[in-house]
């Protein structure tokens, strides 16, 4: 694939920026506009423009299949935990503590399924772009 | 609600799936060692079970598994499911403990490491059946049996015979496991309810069940399954065929365990069938064929296991037939003695096979002098096959002649009596010399053959008799000397009636014989086996004329390839390959669906109400633009055209949302596009040209008509969520917008409802997600040669 030195500049501002973002996204998911669903897709789009710029196989070199598994498991985790503690499965409930410098903190545990959300989204995209660009080119159009 | 209470029996059911997970971790590293964790596993069920089945009230663990259905997690070990259970730990140690000793030094650890792992995976699924009290649980249990054992038969999947034997094994027990649960789910629905021993124990109930216009259909499902799994006639053919296992899963699966768990369905099942008048009419004969064929079938064989596994065939069918004949206090007399001698023949075959490297009798003989501790053993195995005294066989084998002769099922019938008692003596006479013919053929004479060759050549490297394997071996067979001889005493007597799956049971068991009857048949079927014995080569020669009559394995071989016919046939209809043909297919169907909501739902078109009134002029001619977008779509003449004018109109209906105020779906929407451009981009690039004129005119029609339905009902359904009408009444935005802060601690309604209120919709989502990245990875890594 092309590269150009122009997208490559680009990229390496836009790339760590954009994911960034999608953290942001994420964490701000439960109460505005966000979440891991997009977050995912938004991380996706930092992948895919980290490789078009830098090459496939930089981008390859991590196995994204594998994150998806991680995802499910981590989505899947979140909905036995209630099961396991004596509740229905997928009963989430929201965390709260109080931390000596912190302060006060609170977490719903469906954040956790959000998370899993995420790196599914994230893990599937990154193997379709990596997957189909490794293809040959097959006809001449 | 609290998860399943600690008890012995939750104990005793998780040490072997505690093991199972234990080995799998570290079976790679540990291998043959791994081992010792099934060993402690199986001793500790069988001390935590020994601990509550003397106990008077039987112990309850309950979970409430699925409320809604009335399914629950529940465990209980009356007597007879108590003695399933320690039968099912009992040899399961002794298993452990043989597969130790059987050296394969050629195997990888991982590999052995995996056996092991399913090996208890396997026991704590069968120790779940003995324990299930809920039949939804005993089913599950009953299919975890079936796949471990599936695995454990094709152990040398690099053999085409062990996957063809495994393969038909998993098919059998698994489609009857399939009928089994339909018929279980007919009992739950006429009885209200999957406890079992509520329903055995509720006479309404069971009225219910028996009143039921589903008892009948129930009753042959469930049959279905007890069968199959028990290798009944006409399914009997995967049971030979899976001794294609190593000899350890062949002792403990088809000797044991596995094949008694339709036994011991049908003991459970007893008490809610056996009044009908169907029972003995179906149960008895398939038993009784089962029984003489198994016996006939056994004696043909020549080789050890082939041999061993007929006549447990064999026992199986009497098994049944003595449920049939509404005896079932015979049961754990037969099986404890059943187990006993066949678990050590199987053991005993391993050893000379391990020995010799052959199973083959005819190239077996006078090994009493290399393997004389299994030639001590064979002896006592074989006599209580046969049913010589002071082994248990005998005693079993006396008590049921007894209960046969005074049976009140046949009494009406003397003739039909006079013939079922004349087939069992028969079928025992053949069990005898096939017993023989092991005995003799493996350990007297002389060493002949290949393996004699082999041994003067010294090319077989003669292994002894290692302690691990002849042990268990012993304590098995010392265990029929040992209850033999106990039924001199009442100690037998009190152990099999007490441990008994009837109520009540009510059973002579002595080693010395008080009636004359069942010693008359007893003694007749000794001489009837030593005579079939001394004239083996005219039996034999009788026996290869009538050939393998009835086939049932190249009947359901012929059933299967059909099956496979058909199910290639009609993939290659319906999943053409074709995207055009998937894509009219899920229209058509999500159109239909949405027809189907609106009829059920009560909804007609009358509930549209059209005003515009607020039409907003930004929104009308965005509108128009994605018109317009969609309209370039279908004109461009290249993909590539008709793909950047498709995210063009997505482009344009985030604009849409942004004029409604949605920030939500308007980041969605834009981050899809962008990402599926993206994709499409990708895509198009491997593509071949795009030929517009490739469609016929009527093809093109059905298209358009297609395509414009699709548009109308998507069109019908915005219509009415946006009208007032519609709104009011069927408003689930506003319950959930209610509920999401308080309930679910977000005030972002729509990701609350992806990660809480509709998680389970969610999971399925995700999960086809993860699924079609990893198909897409699979197909383009396997067409590019990549592993």
């Amino acid at each position: 694939m092309h590269e150009s030195p122009i997208l490559r500049t680009v990229a390496r501002i836009a790339v760590p920026l954009t994911l960034l973002l999608s953290l942001l996204i994420f964490e701000q998911g439960h109460d505005h506009p966000g979440g891991g669903f997009i977050a995912g897709v938004i991380a996706a789009a930092a992948g895919a423009m980290y490789l078009l710029a830098f090459g496939l196989a930089r981008a390859a070199r991590i196995p994204w299949w594998r994150v998806s598994i991680v995802g499910l498991l981590c989505a899947l985790m979140s909905g036995a935990v209630p099961y396991f503690t004596g509740s229905t499965f997928m009963d989430h409930r929201i965390l709260e503590w109080e931390l000596p410098l912190l302060g006060h903190g609170h977490l719903p545990s469906a954040t956790f399924f959000d998370l899993g959300v995420y790196l599914i989204v994230l893990g599937t995209l990154m193997t379709l772009f990596v997957e189909l660009g490794l293809e040959e080119r097959r006809w001449n159009s | 609600m609290a998860l399943l209470p600690v008890n012995a029996l939750t104990l005793a059911l998780a040490a072997p799936f505690a093991a199972a997970l234990l080995i799998a971790l570290t079976g790679r590293w540990l291998g043959r060692v791994s081992g010792l964790f099934l060993v402690a596993a199986a001793l500790a069920s069988f001390g935590a079970i020994l601990s509550v089945v003397g106990a008077n009230s039987p112990v309850l663990a309950v979970h409430e598994w699925v409320p809604s259905l009335g399914v629950a997690f529940r465990l209980r070990a009356d007597a007879f499911g108590g003695f399933f259970a320690l039968l099912i730990s009992g040899i399961g140690v002794l298993v452990a403990l043989y597969s130790l000793g059987y050296d394969t030094p050629e195997l990888s650890r991982a590999r052995v490491g995996r056996y092991y792992a399913e090996l208890a995976t396997f026991m704590g699924a069968m120790l779940g059946i003995a324990l299930a009290d809920d039949l939804i649980l005993l089913f599950v249990f009953w299919e975890i049996t079936s796949i471990s054992s599936y695995l454990l038969i094709g152990f040398w999947y690099e053999r085409d015979a062990a996957r063809a034997g495994a393969l038909t094994a998993l098919l059998v027990t698994a489609m009857g496991g399939l009928a089994m649960l339909a018929g279980f789910v007919l009992i739950g629905q006429a009885t209200g309810s999957f406890a079992l021993s509520e329903i055995v124990a509720d006479d309404a109930r069971r009225a219910a069940l028996v009143a039921s216009p589903a008892f009948l259909p129930a009753l042959a499902l469930v049959l279905v399954g007890a069968f199959t799994k028990s290798a009944q006639f006409p399914f009997h053919f995967w049971l030979p065929g899976a001794m294609v296992a190593p000899t350890p899963i062949s002792t403990y699966l088809h000797s044991a365990t596995m094949v008694k768990a339709g036994v011991f369905l049908l003991a459970r099942l007893a008490p809610l069938f056996a009044a009908s008048l169907v029972w003995p009419l179906v149960v008895v004969p398939i038993g009784l064929a089962t029984f003489f064929l198994g016996a006939w079938q056994s004696f043909r064989e020549s080789d050890l296991k082939a041999l061993l596994a007929y006549s447990t065939v064999s026992t199986l069918g009497l098994l049944t037939a003595v449920y049939g004949l509404r005896a079932p206090e015979q049961d754990v007399l037969q099986i404890l003695s059943h187990a006993t001698y066949k678990g050590s023949l199987f053991m005993i075959a391993g050893i000379v096979e391990h020995a010799t490297g052959t199973r083959d009798l005819r190239e077996l003989g006078g090994l009493r002098r290399t393997l004389p501790v299994s030639f001590a053993l064979c002896v006592l195995g074989v006599m209580s096959m046969g049913g010589l005294p002071p082994l248990f066989g005998f005693v079993a084998k006396e008590a049921l002649y007894a209960s046969l002769l005074a049976s009140p099922v046949l009494a009406s019938e003397p003739l039909l009596h006079g013939f079922v008692i004349a087939l069992v003596v028969v079928a025992n006479g053949f069990l005898l010399a096939s017993g023989l013919k092991l005995l003799i053929g493996t350990f007297l004479g002389e060493a002949r053959g290949t393996h004699a060759s082999h041994a003067s050549h010294g090319t077989h490297e003669a292994h002894g008799e290692p302690v691990l394997l002849w042990l268990p071996a012993a304590v098995l067979a010392l265990g029929a000397l040992g209850l033999g001889l106990l039924s001199a005493g009442d100690t037998s007597e009190r152990l099999v009636t007490g441990l008994s799956s009837a109520a009540n049971a009510q059973l002579e068991v002595s080693l010395l014989p008080v009636h004359a009857g069942p010693l008359a048949l007893s003694l007749f079927g000794l001489a009837l086996g030593a005579a079939i014995y001394r004239a083996r080569t005219r039996v034999e020669a009788l026996q290869q004329r009538l050939d393998r009559w009835p086939d049932a394995q190249a009947t359901w071989d012929a059933l299967v390839a059909g099956l496979t016919r058909f199910a290639e046939a009609y993939s290659e209809w319906w999943q053409n390959g074709s995207l055009r043909w998937y894509f009219t297919i899920t229209i058509l169907f999500t159109m239909g669906i949405g027809f189907f909501a609106l009829e059920a739902g009560g909804i007609s078109i009358a509930h549209a109400a059209v005003s515009f009134e607020s039409l907003d002029w930004t929104a009308a001619a965005l509108a128009a633009l994605i018109l317009l977008a969609t309209l370039a779509v279908i004109r461009s003449d290249t993909r590539l055209g008709s793909a950047l004018a498709l995210s063009a109109s997505g482009f344009l209906v985030a604009l849409l949302y942004a004029v409604y105020r949605s920030p939500d779906i308007l980041l969605t929407q834009i981050l899809i596009e962008t990402v599926s451009t993206v994709v499409i981009l990708l895509v198009l690039y491997f593509m071949p040209p795009f030929r517009k004129d490739g469609l016929s005119p009527a093809l093109r029609a059905w298209n358009a008509a297609v395509s414009a339905g699709f548009g109308l009902v998507m069109f019908v359904f915005v219509l009415l969520c946006t009208s007032p009408a519609f709104r009011e009444t069927r408003n689930l935005g506003q319950d959930y917008l209610a509920r999401s802060l308080g309930e679910a601690g977000g005030r972002n309604a729509v990701n609350v409802i992806i990660v809480d209120f509709r998680a389970m919709d969610t999971i399925g989502e995700i999960t086809v997600l993860v699924v079609v990245g990893l198909c897409v990875f699979g197909l383009l890594r396997a067409r590019r040669g990549e592993s």
